[in-house]
């Protein structure tokens, strides 16, 4: 382990990711790609959360994992997210017969 | 060496991300998104964090992309997948917004001395006599993860619990009213009536 990876690398990738994902979520159409990139948005803050966690100094009264356990939650979070996000979608497509999100312009029918 | 590894996989890791941005066909931007977790799952190996590896590939690979996957396969769009991106007006814009919170992002990172100066990861020897919490957890995550959900972080821990009960009720909800609509719907069918709203 002579030549080690810097943490500035991880903290580019999880950007370039950011950005990718939030470039998706403005230019699709499809409510699911929206879904789609907004899972790339949230692994590229996980990524953030673990590099921080193994590079950075361990902060008092915080625990030794403390990153590793903010990246759970965030998982948790996503998978729910995504159960009630697609429900939601099956539930317009089944209504409207679309699943553009700018075919959704109506708060109630 | 390992740096190079860390390239390639990162390189691949952003084509997998441009892929499910920029795919025509849904299917195939759900396929390249699990190459995408894929990458990260491989990132955290890096990492050294070798349990949320394990955890990504479960929950994302295994659930996410799974249930996203449903998702594509139960709204198929019948005008052709034509439609999965904005005109071309609006998407120029989202790629001046790409490159623009990309540039400010790398360019805090570099700006940034402490994060820039972090080029070593601390060292955990791989021996029984590590004392420090930090190499004992980075040895032994799982029952550290398990250790601190109990004592630390319980009440994060509940709340994970009622938000996960809650989605899956209202996934229950959800699917309960679609079947009520359909039932409304027989019903007005069968007296003649017009079509009310519901709510």
């Amino acid at each position: 382990m002579s030549q080690q990876i810097p943490l500035t690398w991880f903290l580019y990738f999880a950007a370039a990711s950011f950005s990718i994902g939030l470039m998706g979520v403005l230019m699709r159409r499809n409510a699911i790609g929206v879904l789609m990139a907004i899972e790339i948005m949230l692994n590229a803050a996980n990524v953030n959360f673990i590099a921080f966690w193994r590079y950075g100094p361990t902060p008092a009264g915080e625990g030794p994992i403390s990153g590793v356990m903010m990246a759970l939650f965030v998982v948790t979070v996503a998978a729910a997210e995504v159960a009630v996000g697609v429900g939601l979608i099956l539930l317009c497509y089944r209504r409207w017969r679309a699943v553009d999100v700018d075919e959704f312009d109506t708060l109630s029918d | 060496m390992i740096q190079a590894l860390f390239i390639a996989l990162s390189a691949f890791g952003l084509l997998m991300a441009l892929g499910t941005v920029f795919a025509r066909n849904l299917v195939n931007a759900a396929l390249f998104l699990v190459a995408f977790f894929f990458v990260i799952a491989c990132q955290f190996v890096l990492l050294e964090a070798e349990f949320m590896a394990a955890i990504q590939v479960l929950i994302y690979i295994g659930a996410v992309a799974v249930i996203l996957m449903f998702g594509i396969m139960l709204t198929r769009n019948i005008t052709g997948d034509e439609t999965t991106t904005v005109s071309k007006p609006w998407r120029l814009l989202g790629l001046l917004v790409f490159g623009t919170v990309c540039t400010v992002l790398v360019l805090g990172i570099n700006a940034y001395q402490p994060w820039t100066d972090l080029a070593v990861r601390p060292e955990f020897p791989v021996t029984k006599s590590t004392t420090t919490p930090r190499g004992q957890a980075v040895l032994s995550m799982t029952p550290t993860v398990g250790r601190e959900m109990m004592t630390r972080y319980v009440v994060a821990f509940e709340l994970a619990g009622l938000l996960l009960t809650a989605a899956l009720v209202g996934a229950v909800v959800l699917a309960q009213h679609e079947a009520s609509d359909v039932a409304n719907a027989n019903a007005e069918k069968a007296a003649g009536e017009p079509a009310t709203a519901n709510s």
